[in-house]
């Protein structure tokens, strides 16, 4: 039965972790503590270059080599690491997987770009026509302008715009032509409705009265 | 060797990246030594083989950002270590201020080449010596070691095995594989650490 971590002196444990990182063992965790032991513990340096001499040696008596050679070989390049830039390499955003979307579903977000962009250049010229006919009553001192004008440029724009429109979602000169028409009746009932009511203006439908005085 | 196991080095490459530069020292510490040979192989300058190598890491370092783990690390690192080899053997060849180890060893055929093993300031009489009585200590330890402990780290460190396939090989779990290799290694290290103590007391 092997001992549990807890029970074992900190450099036993330090060893263990740094036997389990050499071969690529070690947890997240244990990783962490190994790094940290590096930093902190001679004794920890000491006992990962013992093992890697181990592990080298084994492999070949050619990688035996004198200890204070690759000590000073480490201290060198630290001199030469101090001035280096500190890497830092972009990490990959776990949480946005990057899915690969059929060419079929490509194809139509493209094409809904597409048909946004249309509809947005149509808003545009609709809202420039529109804000012309809003000055433009002044200029004829009509009110009805508005009913009888707006209505037939706003169709003119957009079925101007339908021609970019690959989907035909938007509506066609005759289309825009029936919309006219049913647009007038409801002006002319509003204009109506603006006659009477409770909208009515004062004097509109005015009764003489005469005020009879009791005699005392 | 190939893919088939996850790369060993996979925690300390993404410690390096997170922008830890003291586990890049643990890769360092791990590789140094077979970098070096490998660099020795390729260039007969023994002085060189130091400097070629301390360059290696350097370029593996800047570059690490753009590794991206489709080979493992050492086989990424050897590259790097084979390309900056060839290209100092180039500026070798373009400056002619050579040193003058590499003069020595620029003819085969010369009856003076010592095909690179003669030693220079790197390579002293003590350093042979400790190297070989480090090497001699390793082997008389691995002997002395259980058939267990031993078959368990052979399988690791010359085989390549990975604790899975190890627990397969030796029927046990991955669990008494990861304890017998840690054992193994403790009582190697127990004979080593008095020969890797520096000569003036310091500690790694």
């Amino acid at each position: 039965m092997s001992q549990p971590d807890s029970d074992r002196s900190p450099s036993e444990s330090h060893r263990r972790i740094l036997s389990a990182l050499a071969d690529g063992d070690a947890t997240d965790s244990e990783a962490a503590r190994a790094f940290q032991a590096w930093r902190d513990d001679a004794e920890a340096r000491s006992t990962w270059h013992a093992y890697q001499v181990i592990g080298d040696v084994l492999r070949s008596d050619d990688l035996a080599t004198e200890p204070a050679a690759d000590e000073s070989f480490l201290v060198a390049l630290r001199a030469r690491l101090a001035v280096e830039p500190v890497v830092l390499a972009p990490q990959p955003r776990v949480a946005e997987e990057p899915v690969a979307l059929p060419i079929a579903a490509n194809a139509t977000t493209h094409s809904r770009g597409r048909w946004q962009n249309s509809l947005a250049m149509a808003a545009g010229f609709l809202a420039v026509i529109g804000g012309i006919n809003f000055v433009r009553p002044f200029n004829h001192g009509a009110g009805a302008t508005l009913a009888s004008s707006a209505a037939p440029a706003s169709a003119a724009v957009l079925a101007s715009a339908a021609p970019a429109n690959a989907n035909g979602i938007v509506a066609t000169s005759a289309q825009t032509q029936a919309n006219a028409d049913q647009l007038a009746p409801y002006l002319a009932a509003h204009r109506q409705s603006m006659m009477s009511g409770p909208f009515q203006m004062p004097g509109g439908d005015i009764r003489n009265v005469s005020l009879v005085q009791p005699a005392r | 060797m190939t893919m088939l196991n996850p790369d060993p080095d996979a925690a300390l490459v993404q410690r390096v990246k997170q922008g830890d530069v003291r586990a890049f020292e643990m890769l360092v510490v791990k590789y140094q030594r077979r970098i070096e040979r490998l660099i020795g192989r390729m260039v007969r300058d023994v002085d060189l083989v130091a400097d070629i190598a301390q360059e290696t890491f350097i370029r593996a370092y800047r570059a690490l950002p753009q590794f991206r783990a489709e080979s493992a690390f050492y086989t990424w690192l050897y590259r790097i270590a084979v390309n900056t080899a060839k290209k100092a053997l180039v500026d070798m060849k373009r400056d002619p201020v050579m040193t003058y180890t590499s003069l020595q060893g620029s003819d085969d055929d010369d009856e003076t080449y010592r095909g690179g093993m003669e030693p220079t300031d790197g390579e002293t009489p003590e350093a042979l010596l400790a190297s070989k009585e480090i090497a001699a200590t390793v082997n008389a330890a691995i002997a002395a070691l259980s058939a267990d402990l031993r078959q368990a780290i052979t399988l690791r460190e010359i085989e390549g095995l990975s604790y899975e396939e190890i627990s397969d090989v030796m029927n046990c779990p991955i669990g008494t594989v990861r304890s017998r290799i840690f054992r193994a290694r403790e009582a190697i290290a127990e004979r080593l650490r008095p020969l890797l103590d520096t000569r003036d007391g310091n500690r790694w």
